[in-house]
């Protein structure tokens, strides 16, 4: 080992000192902002504006990081209570996870204060803070609203003479659009559909059972997914599928759904406002012969819209400098001409009513044939439905996926799967109650 | 510095690592797995009620028995492919035989959530290129008996080239002498392969077996992104169980209990395997 020399001593000496460099940072790092996202298309819009803030913060650092399995990371810096970021974006089917336990216990800054304080409250769209917010506080602001329309082949409905103002309601739906389902090769399947839900995934139940006032919860955390609207939500779901057979049930947002449509095999999709630039995106054969029209009602006269998906930016707890995160957040979120400039890009609309006036949201839209696309979403926004969030909600969302799969599939009868699923809820919440 | 703390300085930062990454997080999930975690911080004593909870969940069996049935699958399926595609790559007169080798070993090279995304697309009913050529409209990743099967010949695709290099190492270590002494004494190609290519292979068959197992038994990526453990629960595994409670619902007493059953159901399959094949018993 002679030869060896003083090379292990080195080694040695420089693991020991490296060790406490790599996990206790100890430079002052309340003017560096680290920013957590998990979509590229985020990173790319913060990146081109992030140098716009640090010109106005002179000495402000922002670090943008696109993570990658950004909740696990999320949820593990909270559980350790170090290494998290001082900003992160959440989705808003991976929010259920840090609202588990008690109001200390949750990961992110309370900005109810401050959003008062900017008076701002009454900025955003209501219903859009709800799956942000736990028992009247609010823990992130909104980067969308999300408003779902029906998206249609107008250029099939012209032929077959149908009248998208004629259908104002889904049974107007039903009855008007049934002569698209034909099955002209004869084996027992229509060759096209007219709307496309999925029969394993809840993401489309979930939607029309918002628009229809229904949900899992009621604001007293009382859990609701067993009642009358749920039930005849599911079954008139589970009829599009299988007596109607309006419905193609086995896509969900599948890539091979646009070949799909590019096959004249869907005539409609439930679209919330990203999902047209996917549309555009990925089926641009089909640009001028699509359009978008409001929901149908479940009565005449009721809510036209839904909402799926969403991300919030929130000020995580460990932020050294909270106050200045909050400034970075109300940038980030709430810049009329990024929004503008998002729009072109996403067809996403924002959150925040004055924003609505750029002139935007008023140009025609060629790959719907020329529609206003932005006024429709816009006109909608305020209407869509909220729901509540609470502790149980990441439980209760995966049960959901499990009752609708079998309802869809004739294993249970829509209301038994819902009484099933409202069952172990309620199972859920008093086996939490009882262990605390 | 006196020679004989080399290697200790050598050893040292493993070590440290090894017990802060390794050795601590595997005593405190014992702590864990008798806690009932709710929330951030707030954990409760339970004793062995997770453990309880567990035997009375139809969910962890179900996907107890989606494993199971996938490291079966694995076993019977792929080992036999592994080693078939070894003893045809072995062959000297096969031209471009690297090639073949370096394409069979290829797809183990790609992430696990990619190769669930191009067999996302092979199996789709209706443009998927299986059904394409079966002439079929199969269901595959919809049809709850038909999901884990999929999953199954996926795991063969990915893993077979790899295991095929394990028994292809072996294949070049046999003497040839053995061969040619079969041969003398009137030996034909199958009664070779019986008699002298398998026993000969055994300590790697042993080797890839209880690698393989436990591989299968810790499957997570090619149903999370492939099938999300459906449809409803029917390829629902035990890492996704555990990844479920763990990440998503905060149960993390529950899921330091499914992790501990993990645990003790591939050390007992292996001891049984290591049993079995005598891997540690001299000659």
């Amino acid at each position: 080992m002679n030869h060896l020399g003083k090379a292990p001593l080195i080694f040695g000496l420089l693991f020991l000192l490296a060790f406490p460099v790599i996990v206790f940072r100890g430079d002052d790092r309340s003017d560096t902002l680290e920013f957590w996202i998990f979509a590229q298309t985020h990173y790319d819009e913060f990146s081109a504006r992030i140098p716009a803030f640090e010109a106005a913060h002179p000495g402000v650092k922002v670090e943008l990081r696109l993570i990658s399995k950004l909740h696990d990371k999320l949820l593990a810096a909270f559980l350790s209570g170090i290494g998290g970021p001082d900003l992160s974006e959440v989705e808003i089917s991976s929010v259920g996870r840090f609202f588990k336990g008690t109001k200390e216990e949750i990961g992110f800054v309370d900005l109810t204060d401050r959003i008062e304080r900017e008076g701002i409250t009454d900025e955003f769209v209501q219903a859009r803070l709800a799956p942000w917010s736990l028992d009247g506080r609010i823990y992130g602001l909104p980067r969308d609203v999300h408003p779902v329309m029906l998206l249609y082949r107008h250029d099939v409905y012209e032929k077959a003479g149908i009248d998208p103002a004629s259908i104002e309601t889904w049974d107007d739906f039903v009855r008007e659009t049934r002569p698209l389902a034909r099955d002209d090769d004869g084996d027992g399947r229509p060759d096209q559909y007219p709307i496309m839900l999925s029969a394993h995934k809840p993401g489309h139940f979930w939607l029309m059972l918002l628009q229809n006032g229904g949900g899992m919860f009621d604001e007293d955390g009382g859990v609701i997914i067993d009642n009358d609207i749920a039930v005849s939500t599911l079954e008139f779901y589970c009829s599009l599928l299988n007596e109607e057979q309006l419905a193609i049930p086995e896509f969900s947002q599948d890539p091979a759904s646009y070949a799909a449509m590019k096959e004249g095999i869907i005539l409609g999709v439930l679209a919330p406002d990203w999902y047209i630039s996917f549309a555009r995106r990925f089926v641009p054969e089909l640009e001028g012969k699509w359009r978008a029209m409001p929901l149908p009602a479940w009565q005449e006269g009721e809510r036209r819209t839904s909402t799926w998906g969403g991300t919030m930016i929130a000020v995580t707890r460990q932020a050294e400098n909270p106050d200045l995160a909050w400034e970075f957040a109300k940038f980030a979120y709430m810049d009329d001409e990024a929004l503008a400039n998002r729009y072109r890009k996403t067809f996403i609309i924002p959150p925040i009513r004055s924003a609505w006036s750029n002139p935007v949201y008023t140009e025609p839209e060629a790959y719907l044939d020329g529609q206003v696309l932005g006024r429709s979403l816009t006109e909608l926004a305020p209407d869509i439905p909220g729901f509540h969030l609470n502790p149980y909600w990441a439980e209760a969302n995966d049960l959901l996926r499990q009752a609708v799969y079998e309802a869809a599939n004739g294993i249970r009868t829509p209301a038994d799967a819902l009484s099933h699923l409202a069952e172990q809820v309620r199972a859920l919440r008093n086996n939490t109650t009882e262990t605390e | 510095m006196k020679p004989r703390y080399a290697p200790y300085f050598f050893l040292a930062p493993f070590f440290a690592l090894f017990g802060v990454f390794m050795v601590y997080p595997l005593f405190d999930s014992i702590r864990l797995s008798t806690y009932s975690v709710r929330g951030m911080q707030n954990q409760t004593f339970v004793g062995l009620e997770n453990i309880e909870r567990l035997i009375a969940d139809p969910l962890f069996w179900t996907a107890l028995w989606n494993t199971a049935y996938f490291a079966a699958g694995s076993l019977l399926l792929q080992l036999p492919v592994a080693l078939a595609l070894a003893l045809l790559l072995s062959n000297a007169r096969l031209k471009g035989r690297n090639l073949f080798r370096l394409s069979f070993f290829s797809p183990v090279l790609i992430s696990g959530v990619f190769i669930a995304v191009i067999f996302y697309l092979l199996y789709d009913r209706r443009y998927g290129l299986v059904n394409r050529v079966l002439g079929s409209e199969i269901q595959w990743l919809q049809d709850p008996d038909l999901v884990m099967p999929a999953l199954v010949l996926a795991g063969v695709w990915r893993w077979a080239g790899f295991n095929m290099v394990y028994f292809l190492a072996g294949l070049q270590s046999i003497r040839q002498e053995l061969y040619e002494a079969a041969a003398v004494d009137g030996a034909g190609p199958w009664q070779s392969f019986v008699h002298v290519t398998i026993p000969a292979l055994k300590p790697v068959i042993a080797f890839v077996v209880i690698t393989s197992m436990i591989g299968s038994f810790q499957l997570f990526d090619l149903p999370y992104v492939l099938t999300e453990g459906g449809p409803g629960n029917a390829s629902m595994t035990m890492v996704m169980y555990l990844y479920k409670h763990g990440f998503e619902f905060i149960n993390l007493g529950y899921a330091a209990t499914i992790g501990w059953a993990l645990a003790v159901i591939i050390g007992v399959i292996s001891i049984i395997q290591v049993r079995l094949f005598g891997v540690f018993r001299e000659n």
